[in-house]
């Protein structure tokens, strides 16, 4: 049985694997031409076997010698930034600056342990009255702190 | 031409009242998340690149070069009194910082500290008057190969000066480089991995990829860890220093600032590397290496001087030769481009009051910073004590609103959640995603460059090999690369970022 002895390396290896196998099939049709009259294709081919070969390299010396672990993950805190900024994404234009602010405010804070709800809506109301502030009569950006658009 | 001439202009430009404030404010914010642990430069930076497109680019560039310098000055008072690294610089200084502290220095260590960085500033910006202009007319010697030669030898210091496994920083180069090739290819007009996006047929937008992998990355592993209530180590006591400390601390300023001036020119340099090899010299140098992790007062000088120095010459590539040699200059190339300037030796031909004032701001706001933080000491401590579940909703609304706010697509913002999840696995698996962020911007001018020069030469390859100056640059890199497959050099290189 194989035992993976340094377990960032071994996955960093396979996600830089990932990347270039990508990059080398939605490459696949790009002209390549030569070094001396370069393809849109070239560098793109052999950085893309580049990285590959790295990530077989230390994923394979991942096998061989001992290594750090992965730490492990708190789920929460990354699900609710992510949530936080994909929300933000799909309400700035429906629902305007300052709702789409104060909501992800909130969204936000549920990704700390030691959260507090009073707290968190006095913040989220903070934030959304200072980034009209900021964004729209300072910086003058061309943002609806409110709107209806469904 | 006469330097004190272009200086005086330059501080006429940087002196009116509006660029005046964009110093102040660059440096306060600077000096604020230098304090706070958690937020670093390159996060705070890219953060802020929204605001600037309304300003001047003068104002503009002096406040995000403030930023840059105010947070070496900070990052030190969290290290002194809280022996947490406040800046990535500062984590030497933690070491006998802290110590001093904890005999009840630590006000004479942050001074100490605040006065070497001054000193160091004002050298620092003496030595870009100076040798930038003369660096930049050789530069105009130079053509594509040059520059593709001296691209290649920046991204292999920033492979050899990375923390951690070489290999795999080589591999976050590529990985860059492969994310810059994203968009419209110049030459043929092809686009290619855009998956049919049409924001991304202009490439990757530089803003929300920065933000991603820098600010959200960030606060997502720091999230990952327990939070506490960040107690203060010991009072702050007076601010002077006594006859022996200054005594001590003289050379060591003096080392450091040439030491972290020299490192910040040299690509993959800047403000980290210089504080490390300073603390390290320091060491070696001392009559009394015992004192050394038992609060001696050149172990925090030298360090402080040195990343404060680097944190300014590593401007000089960025504005002679238009090459980034950190993911900071790599962010304040970004910032030229939303402001129309292309980064490379015309700067200083063609916008003389952009140079000379930028050059003339860091002067003057290093003066602000001494003042920012030895009187105002105390409000940066209460600050402190801010909780971290009240600051990053407070990043994540900025960040959002920005990247949003530069194009008005809600595209940028989802692809800004997509580096951010990049960003954080890159974290967990030590993957320093510094060198990516440095592929990234230098890919497309590479790639560029090589075509020209290949143009050039009628598509013969040894034009690299045959023009003087671009065959020195790839001896150099050559040289480089052959320091890190030398054991010797990987070992002293272990231990250096080890201390």
């Amino acid at each position: 049985m194989i035992r993976v002895k340094n377990p960032q390396d071994f996955w960093a290896g396979l996600l830089f694997i990932a990347f270039g196998a990508a990059a080398l099939w939605f490459g696949r049709d790009f002209p390549v031409g030569t070094a001396m009259k370069m393809g849109p294709g070239y560098l793109p081919l052999y950085l893309s076997w580049g990285v590959v070969g790295i990530g077989a390299f230390v994923t394979l010396r991942a096998l061989a010698i001992e290594g750090p672990a992965v730490e492990p993950s708190r789920i929460r805190p990354q699900v609710f930034i992510l949530l936080a900024i994909v929300v933000f994404g799909l309400m700035i234009e429906r629902f305007g600056l300052a709702p789409a602010v104060a909501v992800i405010a909130l969204i936000a804070s549920f990704a700390s342990y030691e959260m507090k709800i009073i707290e968190s809506l006095m913040l989220a109301a903070g934030l959304a009255a200072a980034s009209i502030l900021l964004f729209i009569y300072l910086l003058a950006q061309s943002m609806d702190p409110w709107a209806w658009n469904i | 031409m006469d330097v004190f001439q272009n200086l005086a202009a330059g501080f006429g430009a940087a002196a009116t009242p509006w660029n005046l404030l964009f110093c102040l404010f660059g440096c306060l914010i600077g000096t604020l998340i230098g304090v706070l642990p958690g937020i670093g430069p390159i996060a705070t930076i890219a953060m802020l690149l929204p605001i600037t497109f309304g300003l001047d680019p003068l104002g503009a560039l002096i406040m995000l070069a403030g930023i840059y310098y105010g947070a070496q000055y900070g990052g030190s008072t969290t290290a002194i009194l809280m022996r947490l690294p406040g800046e990535s610089s500062s984590v030497v200084t933690c070491i006998d910082g802290y110590q001093m502290a904890l005999k009840g220095r630590a006000g004479s260590a942050l001074a100490i500290a605040a006065g070497g960085s001054f000193f160091a500033g004002c050298v620092a910006t003496v030595l870009i008057a100076a040798f930038a202009p003369i660096l930049a007319s050789f530069a105009e010697q130079f053509r594509s190969p040059e520059y593709f030669a001296l691209m290649l030898f920046g991204l292999v210091a920033a492979v050899v000066l990375a923390n951690g496994s070489v290999i795999k920083a080589v591999g976050m180069v590529i990985l860059g480089l492969l994310f810059g090739l994203t968009g419209t290819e110049s030459q043929s007009g092809m686009v290619r991995y855009t998956f049919g996006v049409p924001e991304l047929y202009d490439g990757i937008d530089f803003v929300p990829l920065a933000m991603g992998l820098f600010g959200f990355a960030e606060i997502m592993t720091n999230l990952d860890r327990k939070e506490g209530a960040r107690v203060l180590a010991a009072k702050i006591g007076s601010l002077l220093p006594t006859r022996e400390e200054l005594h001590r601390s003289m050379p060591a300023v003096l080392r450091g600032t040439t030491m972290g001036s020299l490192l910040g020119i040299l690509p993959g340099g800047g403000a980290v590397m210089s504080s490390f090899a300073a603390y390290t010299l320091e060491k070696k140098l001392s009559k009394r290496p015992q004192e050394f992790g038992h609060g001696a007062v050149e172990g925090v000088a030298g360090p402080e001087s040195a990343n404060n120095a680097g944190a300014q010459t590593s401007f000089i590539p960025l504005l002679t030769l238009g090459i980034p040699s950190t993911p900071v200059m790599a962010i304040m190339v970004g910032a030229m481009t939303i402001q129309g300037i292309a980064p490379g030796t015309a700067i200083i031909t063609d916008r003389p009051d952009l140079f000379w004032g930028m050059i003339a701001s860091m002067w003057l706001g290093n003066l602000m910073l001494v003042i920012i933080n030895l009187p105002m000491i105390g409000i940066w401590v209460r600050l402190l004590q801010v909780p971290y579940r009240l600051m990053f909703p407070c990043i994540l609304v900025m960040c959002c609103v920005g990247a949003y706010s530069i194009s008005s697509s809600t595209f940028l913002v989802t692809l800004m959640a997509g580096f951010a999840l990049l960003g954080y696995v890159f974290a967990k698996l030590g993957c320093e995603a510094a060198p990516f962020l440095l592929g990234f911007v230098l890919g497309p001018l590479m790639e560029e460059n090589f075509r020209r020069s290949m143009v050039l030469s009628f598509g013969d390859p040894s034009i690299f090999v045959v023009r003087p100056i671009s065959a020195t640059i790839l001896v150099a890199t050559l040289g480089l690369v052959l320091l890190i497959v030398l054991p010797q050099f990987r070992k002293t290189r272990d231990v250096a970022f080890q201390e």
